[in-house]
């Protein structure tokens, strides 16, 4: 069975719009380029190209057109029947028939222009022959004007059916106009339906889904049916009549008890007659309407029987049940009367089917056997038991939420529902509508937290706390810990305390000396005082390498000499030798960094070659191994490698001339790593790997140089 | 889901958005700048078929705007009587003047005489042979030029076998052979596919006419017993006259048009 998803036909274009479509498609995709001079094949070929496409592009939108459709015959027969009273089944099937024609002509055309391009002598010939083509195939889409226009309505209406699957399982409405079928759906389900107090309001199908049993049901709403022979219905009619001629499903037939729709009850009982024959092989309800106008207890007794005999007429499978949309009285007992009933009567004919028998041996039903005589009753909370009690066993009188549409307007209903207790509790959800609905107030949380004590519940304890998380240095034992430390500290001040008593402190200084200690220690106090003021740990650490030495600048004690004698003076050391020092490194530095690099090597080579001699004897994994060790140890030596860590090349072996080396000195002296000008990292190079002129065109004999 | 008339529905439901006249009045007065803007920066193939369509629109409207203003409308006056003019019952019944009689009959005649051999595309281009025809080279070296292949369309009939190669001339390819025409009665102005009988004459050459080639001029016989027309003498005529009026070898078809 196909899937009904009628939405996903492409739009049909009008025939303007189609040729339109099709001649410029073939501009953009076959080439545009010819010219007298080339080849007659050549000329011959691109023109034929141009027709080819174009009756194919043709061929392929009106192919999309035609299969998108769905075909009456093939469908299931309430959708065909469908489609024939809204479009008329010999109209659209002539439309697309005439479609498939116009596109065996276009080929056909297509078929005799290229054969007579092959004859083409000159590229006008070849192009007076193109435009003759193309000419012939627009004009034959022109002629499809009417049916494209004709389809593309037919889609338009075909995509906004509701989406109906005839074999699930359904409930159907019927009646008379205005009996209530629409509110009914919109009790039992979301439809929404647009509902008015005149007839035919719903001029067509609506489908409504509710639950029942945790299963899908779908319910249809039908325009109203008036009681006349078949031939006089007119098209709104014809979809209920389709409806339920070929759908299985239950069928609620609706009747007005207050005579309010403007058809008497003896009328609702003459198109139940009318349309009795429909019924056959369906589960039927004959759902009395409108009880809170007039009581069905209340009715006058012929019209009763009058009703009650057209039911007993409606055979073994038909119910009556009365019900109100208004006060939704009885609304969800017929809902759920109707659903039980087909689906007792889908299972029966599923079990009746010669395929259930796959099913059923795949079936086993156990009982198991009481072990012993312990009874093992249902567990119910203590908080429910005690609420039944008070209720007085009875289960708490539930509010309606059969349907979803507001129901809050007739505040009788309202009332009706919350009579039996006064006590239902009112959720949050409430209370926001009481306070100004969404936006306005939102639950406060806190008052349903678990604390120890009540009274900590709308403390205020910030999460983060000088960009700290607090829940980072929560420790659950600090309470202990911090008892522990009270009693230590406790017993400390005893102790001293003791000790104080015991023996007075005696100072052996005099006030004066006293006096250079108190300024000493307040000096030290405020020096580690001010370090710590400035100095906080959260600050990345900067090495040098990259912080430059352009920092030390702030800091001269650091580089010049002066000032570090200064400093040394006024520590009262001499701090000439360490000038000394320092000078005389710098100096080997320089030197070291002065030596071509060739001057290495050839050291380390002379070295390598005075090596063997050392170690004659060794074998030669082991000489090897002594090298690599070298090697290594070379590499790890901070002296060999000290200088040359930061500057791997020199100056001159970059190949700067003089000015932006000096440039490149006096920046290094700022403290930049490298040149200010090289290749930093935001500079994303790419060097040329292909080189386009000379990896293209042929490679053959001199064709690539000799172009 | 919507279903079936959403766009009403929802209007119904939750009406339009304050500004939606006012937007909907504004749209319609910028309606004309836009439109201006965009034929005069339009050109090629676009332009004019823009500006044929605009053309027409405007004509429509001014024709309903000139039946809406009837009454207004400045008509010439029919109901002038013109100076001098006599009432009907005062007409002269001789009054036409024998020098209009006489011309008349003078052209009838004339137009009689001529008539006969008057055709719709009196003056026809002369096709030259080497037009008409592609050498053919032939022989193992492809030396010998003896013959030719008919370049334009023809008709050939139905019972035409080819030649033996040797002796086979003229080839008239396949492809370029034409069963049918599209003819139009003049009087009645409609159009008919009618098969061709056979090539009457090709006024470039009596050669043409043999080989049944068909140029722009070119009269042929068509079999016109579908239409039903009849001879003056009241027989059926089932084949007439027809003249060529395109370039079958340009259009892939043949155009002519009925003498009758």
């Amino acid at each position: 069975m196909p899937v009904y998803n009628f939405k996903r036909i492409g739009p049909v274009p009008s025939a303007p719009d189609l040729v339109d479509i099709v001649l410029m498609r073939t501009q953009r995709k076959t080439p545009t380029v010819v010219h007298p001079g080339y080849k007659i094949s050549r000329i011959r070929s691109f023109y034929m190209r141009k027709i080819k496409f174009t009756q194919q592009t043709i061929s392929e939108r009106l192919g999309n057109i035609i299969q998108d459709f769905p075909r009456l015959n093939d469908i299931h027969p309430f959708y065909a029947d469908l489609c024939n009273t809204l479009y008329d089944r010999d109209h659209y099937k002539l439309a697309l028939g005439q479609l498939n024609a116009a596109k065996g002509l276009v080929e056909q055309i297509s078929r005799d222009m290229i054969r007579m391009v092959k004859y083409g002598d000159s590229l006008y010939r070849c192009k007076c022959l193109k435009r003759a083509a193309l000419g012939r195939m627009c004009t034959v889409l022109k002629r499809q004007k009417a049916s494209l226009a004709y389809l593309e309505e037919v889609r338009k209406h075909l995509s906004r059916l509701p989406a109906l699957d005839p074999n699930t399982r359904t409930l159907l409405l019927c009646g008379l106009p205005n009996v209530g079928k629409s509110s009914f759906l919109n009790k039992v389900t979301r439809g929404n339906v647009e509902v008015q107090p005149y007839a035919f309001t719903t001029k067509s199908l609506f489908v409504g889904h509710c639950d029942y049993k945790y299963l899908r049901w779908q319910v249809i709403d039908t325009p109203g049916i008036l009681d006349h022979p078949l031939e006089e219905r007119n098209t709104i009619e014809m979809q209920s009549i389709i409806a339920l001629a070929h759908l299985t499903c239950a069928v609620l037939y609706i009747m007005d008890i207050s005579e309010h729709c403007g058809y008497t009850i003896e009328q609702q009982c003459r198109l139940f007659q009318g349309i009795k024959p429909l019924f056959a092989n369906k589960q039927l309800i004959v759902v009395v309407n409108k009880v809170d106008q007039q009581p069905w207890e209340t009715l006058e007794a012929e019209k009763r029987e009058m009703i009650e005999s057209v039911v007993k007429m409606g055979g073994g499978n038909c119910t009556l049940m009365p019900m109100s949309n208004i006060t939704e009285h009885g609304v969800s007992q017929v809902k759920n009367a109707a659903c039980e009933k087909l689906l007792e009567a889908r299972v029966d004919a599923r079990v009746a089917s010669n395929k259930i028998d796959s099913v059923m041996n795949r079936l086993q039903v156990f009982q198991p056997q009481p072990r012993d005589n312990v009874q093992r009753e249902a567990f119910i909370p203590e908080s429910v038991k005690k609420q039944l009690e008070e209720d007085g066993g009875r289960p708490k009188p539930q509010k309606s939420r059969t349907g979803y549409a507001p129901t809050v307007d007739d505040p009788e209903a309202d009332g009706d529902a919350t009579m039996g207790d006064a006590a239902v509790k009112k959720t949050a959800r409430d209370l926001m509508w009481e306070n100004g609905g969404p936006g306005v107030w939102a639950p406060d949380y806190r008052a349903i937290y678990d604390l120890k004590e009540d009274e900590w519940k709308f403390d205020s304890i910030p999460e983060i706390i000088d960009g700290k998380n607090i829940a980072d240095f929560v420790d659950p034992d600090i309470e202990n810990r911090l008892a522990a430390l009270e009693l230590e500290e406790e017993q400390a001040l005893k102790e001293l305390e003791a000790a104080n008593m015991e023996n007075p402190e005696e100072s052996d200084l005099e006030s004066e000396e006293e006096a250079a200690v108190m300024a000493i220690r307040d000096r030290k106090k405020t020096i580690r005082l001010m370090k710590n003021t400035n100095k906080t740990n959260n600050r990345p650490m900067m090495p040098r390498e990259f912080r430059g030495r352009a920092k030390d600048k702030h800091d001269p004690g650091a580089r010049n000499k002066n000032e570090i004698e200064k400093r040394m003076e006024d520590l009262g050391v001499d701090a000439s030798k360490m000038i000394e020092r320092g000078r005389s490194l710098d100096r080997e530095a320089a030197r070291k960094r002065g030596r071509s690099r060739n001057r290495r090597d050839e050291d380390d080579a002379t070295m390598e070659d005075a090596e063997p001699m050392d170690d004659d004897g060794q074998s030669k994994t082991k000489r090897k191994k002594a090298r690599r060790e070298r090697e290594e140890s070379r590499k790890r030596d901070p002296s060999v490698n000290k200088r040359t860590h930061n500057k791997p090349q020199t100056l001159e072996k970059k190949g700067l001339n003089e000015d932006t080396k000096a440039t490149a000195k006096k920046m290094e002296r700022k403290g930049r790593k490298g040149w200010a000008g090289g290749a930093g990292e935001g500079d994303n190079r790419k060097g040329v790997h292909l080189v386009k002129w000379m990896n293209t065109g042929k490679k053959r004999n001199g064709t690539h140089y000799c172009r | 889901m919507p279903q079936h008339e959403h766009m009403e529905r929802h209007f119904k439901l939750h009406g339009r958005r304050m500004d939606a006249p006012e937007r909907e009045r504004k749209k319609e007065a910028r309606l004309a700048h836009k439109r201006s803007e965009f034929s005069q920066k339009v050109h090629g193939i676009r332009a004019k078929l823009y500006h044929q369509r605009r053309y027409k629109e405007k004509a429509t409207m001014r024709k309903t705007i000139a039946q809406h203003r009837e009454r207004a409308n400045q008509h010439a006056n029919d109901e002038a009587v013109a100076e001098g003019a006599l009432p009907a019952y005062l007409l002269d019944r001789e009054g036409v003047s024998r020098a209009k009689v006489l011309s008349n009959t003078i052209k009838q005649k004339r137009k009689e005489k001529a008539g006969k051999w008057e055709v719709p595309i009196p003056k026809v281009k002369p096709v030259a042979d080497d037009e008409m025809f592609k050498v053919q080279r032939t022989g193992t070296r492809k030396q010998k030029a003896w013959k030719r292949v008919v370049t334009k369309c023809t008709f050939v009939g139905d019972n035409f076998t080819r030649k033996n190669p040797k002796y086979e001339r003229f080839i008239r390819p396949s492809g370029l052979r034409m069963k049918r025409a599209n003819v139009t009665h003049p009087e009645l102005k409609t159009t008919f596919q009618l098969d061709i009988i056979g090539v009457k004459k090709n006024p470039s050459s009596q050669l043409y006419t043999n080989l049944g080639v068909m140029t722009k001029g070119t009269v042929i016989e068509v079999n016109v017993s579908e239409l039903g027309l009849v001879t003056t003498s009241g027989k059926v005529a089932w084949a007439k006259f027809a003249q060529v009026t395109n370039n079958p070898e340009l259009d892939g078809c043949v155009n002519a048009v009925l003498l009758v």
